[in-house]
């Protein structure tokens, strides 16, 4: 595997979003709003109380698809070394992102023109599909010289 | 040819990516912090309600201003390889990726401060006050009403939102960053 310190930096930086997006729950914090970690999001997710998770009683700093989102960047790129030793042929997860992403906007509107309701199960579900592609979409760039000639 | 641009790729400064990072960040910069304008002055305008429409329009605000801000470490990577050279590395994508995602921060955070400071001072009193207007008629707990109350009147200062989403913004950017060098960039030639 190539570039093992930008790796583990975003693993590491990955790690630190998605714990400081559970909130101010696990901090011990009497609020997410006004908590730092409420305040950290606070200009990325609306934050919505309708559409967030709670984590010992309190509101996550993200809503339920934002996490899903890092949830799925931080599994998808806990994952890269695996799919990095993997003799893929061919790497699926660029199109997946793609997917992933068309699969957003259908929910979205579907939800908004009461077609359908989602759920804080079903975005957190369709949040983690795109964390995860987004993050597999480049495994490959991390195949040393002597693996990419395999 | 392929020694050429391989100097020429390994010579790469730091000032070779600040450009591209800088134009790239400053349009997204300016254009999710006028996205985000637009959003706030349409929910102050708008009358409190259960029917989520409000609150829907807030999400979608939420939903293109953060997918926006993400996507420019792609694009940013996508501009290098135009501008400067199509070879790139995997690390050297994830540095235009971060400083795409720093200028985001700073641009928008010193565009909130000035719009706040010089053109609207009220605008954030009265966005939060729509805001708990909408979350009352959603019978919202009082207590969770008076937490988002405080959180908006004790606003944040510049340094702190700076200290806050360069990091966030830059890791975000950072990953589309290497999407883009994987899509746009030609590898460097693995030679032995």
């Amino acid at each position: 595997m190539s570039d093992k310190w930008l790796y583990s930096g975003v693993w590491f930086s990955l790690f630190l979003i998605l714990l400081f997006s559970m909130g101010g729950g696990i901090w011990g914090a009497d609020s997410t709003f006004g908590h730092w970690t409420g305040d950290m999001f606070r200009n990325l997710c609306h934050q919505d109380p309708n559409r967030s998770f709670y984590v010992n009683n309190l509101q996550m700093a993200v809503n339920s698809r934002c996490f899903g989102v890092f949830a799925g960047l931080f599994l998808g790129w806990t994952l890269i070394p695996l799919f990095v030793k993997a003799k893929l042929k061919k790497n699926p997860f660029l199109w997946l992102l793609l997917l992933a992403l068309i699969i957003q906007i259908i929910d979205y509107v579907g939800n908004h023109y009461e077609l359908w309701v989602n759920s804080n199960e079903s975005r957190l579900i369709f949040g983690c599909f795109l964390g995860l592609s987004a993050s597999l979409s480049i495994y490959d760039l991390f195949k040393s010289k002597n693996q990419k000639s395999l | 040819m392929n020694e050429e641009k391989e100097s020429e790729f390994e010579k790469l400064t730091f000032q070779d990516y600040l450009p591209s990072s800088t134009l790239v960040g400053v349009i997204f910069g300016l254009v999710t912090s006028v996205v985000g304008l637009f959003f706030i002055y349409q929910q102050i305008n708008s009358e409190p309600s259960t029917s989520m429409l409000g609150m829907f329009m807030g999400s979608l605000s939420m939903l293109a201003v953060c997918l926006i801000a993400a996507c420019a470490g792609l694009v940013a990577v996508w501009h290098f390889t135009k501008e400067v050279t199509s070879t790139l590395k995997l690390g050297q994508g994830a540095v235009i990726g971060f400083l795409t995602g720093a200028v985001i921060a700073v641009v928008s955070v010193l565009l909130s401060e000035l719009w706040a400071t010089f053109i609207d001072p009220e605008m954030m009193r009265n966005y939060a006050d729509s805001m708990i207007a909408n979350f009352e008629a959603m019978d919202m707990p009082q207590s969770t009403l008076d937490d988002i109350a405080e959180s908006f009147e004790e606003g944040d200062s510049m340094f702190r939102q700076l200290f806050i989403n360069i990091p966030l913004y830059g890791v975000l950017n950072l990953i589309t960053a290497l999407i883009g060098v994987k899509i746009f960039a030609d590898k460097p030639e693995d030679t032995f």
